[in-house]
């Protein structure tokens, strides 16, 4: 069947778009607008996961340039050894951790972009998680990158898949309405005063059935509409809460969990582009070798089993995973066996359509900023590829300025 | 689809009074829609009267304190206080919401509501409790009065000076953000203004601070030279530039528009001179809100179908609404709560812009989450909510026994009977068929009778019509 999004590209996109605008104001000047951005790259419905990994993630020890005698040096104790390391090429070796980022980076699905930051890097976890979600470095921030790139998506649910107690992330801040917060499928589930089976399929039926009148005023129709697709949504819900069978085993972890009901939400197909989901606690001050692994290990498996999942099921080319941290960890480990404080750090992002490797130079380990490393990619190029190139809307007005967008996705 | 449409209605008729006649009956519908609107929906007793009582009489009751009024106030500022000095936001949030459930004079809690759209100020930066709730009584206490003294009060009230940074802005280093938005979206609308009016402005709010947690004027870092805005030179002060945006023509404009939109409708774009009168009453009564709103609830344009249904309830307007149809009294914290996840948080709005509303409000999540609350608002099986929101209360309350009766109580109660008979007819059956239901062996009679009312009336509220205003 012939999507709306189809429809618009088969039939409006060309020639035609001229002459329907002259038609003036309404409804089809809107969707002749519509238009063009149904023919901008990534924009066919395209699906973005954010994963917050909170707290600053070791960036130097998750990609790591083994080959950099500085390396060894400044890591006397979390050092990790080469030959454990999974190579990704003479230099960089992703954590030992990390196998199934590294069957991804086989499979041609992963991006490493490294050396993201950007200018005068805070080393406040507040500040600067503040920074990477509302892309502005300006005092003060109280709109999200991804709310206000809500305003674009035509009215799209977004889901932001949360632990308890998790905050409302200024990232999502600044949207149409505020996006739902929700721990499991439950919270999707319509809830009927019913008392049987029968008083369930009697209501139902009513309250279906209010949705197919015809009606005159276009609000009404609206609502709906809207009421037609959630009773639709929710009935996918159900059945999926039932039957989802993943494709692949995912981790018994929390971040599996998770990326396990960002997967049903997705296979239900409520129209949703942007789902958000986080992974605490890389604060690591101390002892950070085995937590450090731990989490790597939690990331890399949830992913790795949410990606094969959903490729699985014919949306490898459809759905881009997205990492970031508030700052990288200072290059010299402390006296604690841990790390403190940092700035510039890799991103990840995992789709059938990223260019796959390496996107830029590892920062280096003797131009040092106040013992931290470099930047050399703003954490908001990378964003403008990911709103432009993948979701297909501008990013003007959602970053605080103009950024090129970085070369990662194949057109 | 088509939302946006311009109207096409008649300026001289649209502001003349609404007389009603045999073509427009005064009726429960028409009562409905002015309590919707000028309040947040009426019970059974406010609609009977009204519909007794006439427009002219129910509008000039709508606008006046209710009966208590000086004591309901008293006794909410003190719990304000109370959560102001502990900073907790939660509380903040279910105390307006419980001034919304309880007031006895609701039209000043919905324009309150329409001033924090309006100035829409954020404790995600101010971060200060107090200041919000300082701010919030501001807004009421202007709220159907001088736009002009209220405009001069926001401009310092604390909130606001943190919110838009007035307080940061000094003397060579004027912070442009809120002579920005003070002609932007508090007085003038874009493109009545240009970048140089701005930065003059700001210029004249410099040295304004914030000591001791009020507005505090320092003169060492007040930039006191010569400022030219709207083509006017002087040594502007703050409140002179406030004064010079309420003298600008586009202030009267700007105002009835925004109003239209709160008050007629959010799909209708008014014509200029549509907007005329109405701006020209503005004008004449130097700002006060309250004419200008009356002139609205009085008028033909706003008893016609172009306002009629031409609205999508906010989130707080639909949960406030639905309780005080059916006099509950349900934990405003819990409803604080629920209210999240239906997509409003107070004092929360998500920019400056304050939401977007209209259709914004709603999509395949935000439905269901009005669907759900509203479930676990009548169901009286919420653990949160309880039974304190009960329809059999009212029900009874009202004399309503027999099926048929039940039914049209709640089909006017909620929708003052505006639903195709089919709709009714499906009603009806579900009540005949649900009498034959095999119910779990231990209810009683009680229960069965009790839960086909508390379900029949969730079914009225799951219908279409009740989602729009």
């Amino acid at each position: 069947m012939l999507n709306r999004r189809e429809f618009l590209q088969t039939s409006l996109v060309g020639s035609s778009l001229v002459s329907l605008k002259s038609f003036g104001p309404g409804f089809l000047a809107r969707t002749a607008l519509a238009a063009p951005t149904a023919d901008a790259p990534g924009a066919k419905d395209t699906i973005l996961v954010v994963i917050q990994l909170t707290g600053g993630n070791d960036g130097l020890n998750t990609v790591v340039p083994f080959k950099d005698p500085l390396y060894g040096k400044y890591r006397p104790t979390l050092r990790l050894p080469e030959n454990q390391l999974r190579k990704v090429n003479d230099e960089l070796g992703l954590h030992p951790s990390m196998t199934g980022f590294a069957e991804l980076l086989q499979d041609g699905a992963l991006c490493i972009v490294q050396g993201v930051g950007y200018p005068n890097p805070s080393q406040s976890h507040f500040r600067s998680m503040d920074i990477w979600h509302a892309a502005s470095t300006k005092e003060n921030l109280t709109e999200g990158w991804l709310g206000k790139a809500l305003h674009r998506l035509n009215n799209a649910p977004a889901f932001h898949v949360a632990m308890a107690n998790e905050p409302n992330w200024l990232a999502l801040q600044g949207g149409p309405f505020k996006v739902p917060a929700l721990s499991s499928l439950e919270d999707l589930q319509f809830r009927l005063p019913a008392a049987t089976g029968a008083d369930r399929r009697a209501q139902r039926d009513i309250v279906e059935s209010a949705v197919k009148r015809p009606a005159e005023n276009p609000l009404l129709q609206f609502v709906q509409q809207t009421a037609l697709n959630t009773y639709e949504n929710t009935r996918r819900l159900r059945e999926i809460g039932r039957n989802y069978q993943p494709k692949v085993p995912y981790p018994q972890t929390g971040l599996g969990n998770r990326l396990r009901l960002v997967a049903q939400l997705i296979e239900a197909n409520l129209g949703a582009r942007i789902y958000y989901v986080s992974l605490d606690g890389f604060d690591t001050h101390a002892a950070q070798a085995n937590t450090h692994a731990n989490l790597l290990a939690e990331l890399s498996n949830a992913v790795t089993a949410f990606f094969r999942d959903m490729a699985a099921r014919g949306h490898r080319d459809r759905i881009c995973i997205m990492t970031f941290s508030e700052f990288g960890r200072r290059v010299q480990e402390n006296g604690s066996r841990g790390t403190d404080h940092g700035s510039a750090a890799p991103m990840f992002l995992i789709s059938g359509r990223v260019r796959a490797g390496i996107v830029g130079a590892h920062p280096s380990l003797e131009k040092l900023e106040f013992g931290n490393l470099k930047h050399h990619t703003d954490f908001r190029q990378v964003y403008a590829a990911v709103l432009e190139k993948w979701l297909g809307i501008p990013s003007a007005g959602i970053l605080d300025g103009q950024f090129t967008p970085i070369d990662i996705f194949r057109s | 689809m088509v939302l946006q449409q311009r109207a096409a209605a008649d300026p001289r008729w649209a502001w003349q009074p609404y007389r009603p006649d045999p073509k427009r009956p005064w009726n429960l519908k028409w009562a409905g829609h002015l309590y919707r609107r000028a309040a947040f929906a009426a019970n059974w007793h406010e609609l009977q009267q009204a519909v007794q009582d006439g427009p002219e009489a129910t509008v000039q009751r709508l606008l006046q304190p209710g009966p208590n009024q000086a004591a309901f106030d008293r006794q909410m500022d003190e719990l304000a206080e109370s959560i102001a000095k502990a900073n907790n936001q939660l509380h903040m949030r279910a105390w307006w919401l419980a001034r919304m459930l309880r007031t006895p004079f609701p039209l000043v809690e919905r324009m309150t509501l329409f001033w924090h759209n309006h100035f829409a100020t954020s404790n995600a930066k101010v971060n200060n409790v107090g200041y919000m709730l300082q701010q919030n009584r501001t807004l009421r206490r202007y709220a159907l009065g001088s736009f002009a003294d209220m405009l001069q009060a926001i401009s310092k009230d604390p909130a606001m000076m943190v919110w838009l940074d007035t307080n940061l802005s000094k003397k060579g280093k004027p912070n442009e953000n809120y002579a920005r938005e003070l002609m932007e979206l508090f007085s003038l609308g874009i493109g009545n203004y240009t970048e140089q009016d701005i930065r003059e402005a700001a210029r004249a709010f410099t040295g304004w601070e914030i000591r001791n947690g009020q507005f505090y004027f320092n003169r060492n870092e007040h930039d006191d030279g010569e400022k030219t805005v709207f083509g006017r030179t002087g040594r502007w002060q703050g409140e002179d530039i406030v004064r010079l945006c309420l003298e600008h023509p586009a202030c009267p404009r700007f105002l009835a528009r925004k109003l239209f939109r709160y008050f007629v409708s959010e799909t209708l774009e008014p014509s200029p001179e549509l907007l005329e009168p109405l701006a020209q009453r503005i004008r004449e009564t130097n700002y006060h809100i309250g004419e200008a709103v009356r002139m609205i609830l009085t008028s033909n344009i706003f008893y016609s179908e172009h306002a009629y249904r031409g609205r999508v309830k906010s989130p707080v307007e639909f949960a406030v609404g639905l309780i005080r149809a059916l006099e509950g009294q349900p934990s405003a914290l819990a409803l604080a709560n629920a209210l999240e996840n239906v997509g409003q948080r107070l004092f929360y709005p998500p920019s400056v812009k304050g939401w977007d509303g209209g259709p914004a409000w709603l999509n395949s999540t935000t439905l269901l989450a009005r669907n759900n609350l509203a479930q676990a608002l009548t169901s009286c099986e919420d653990p949160q909510f309880g039974s304190r929101c009960d329809p059999v209360r009212v029900v009874r309350k009202y004399g309503r026994n027999t099926d048929e009766e039940v039914l049209d109580f709640f089909l006017d109660l909620f929708l003052q009977g505006d639903v195709s008979p089919e709709v009714r007819t499906r009603l009806a059956d579900y009540l005949r068929q649900s009498a034959q239901f095999r119910w779990p062996a231990y209810w009683s009679e009680r229960d069965r009778h009790e839960h086909r009312i508390r379900a029949l009336c969730y079914l009225v509220l799951s219908q279409p019509e009740f989602q729009l205003d």
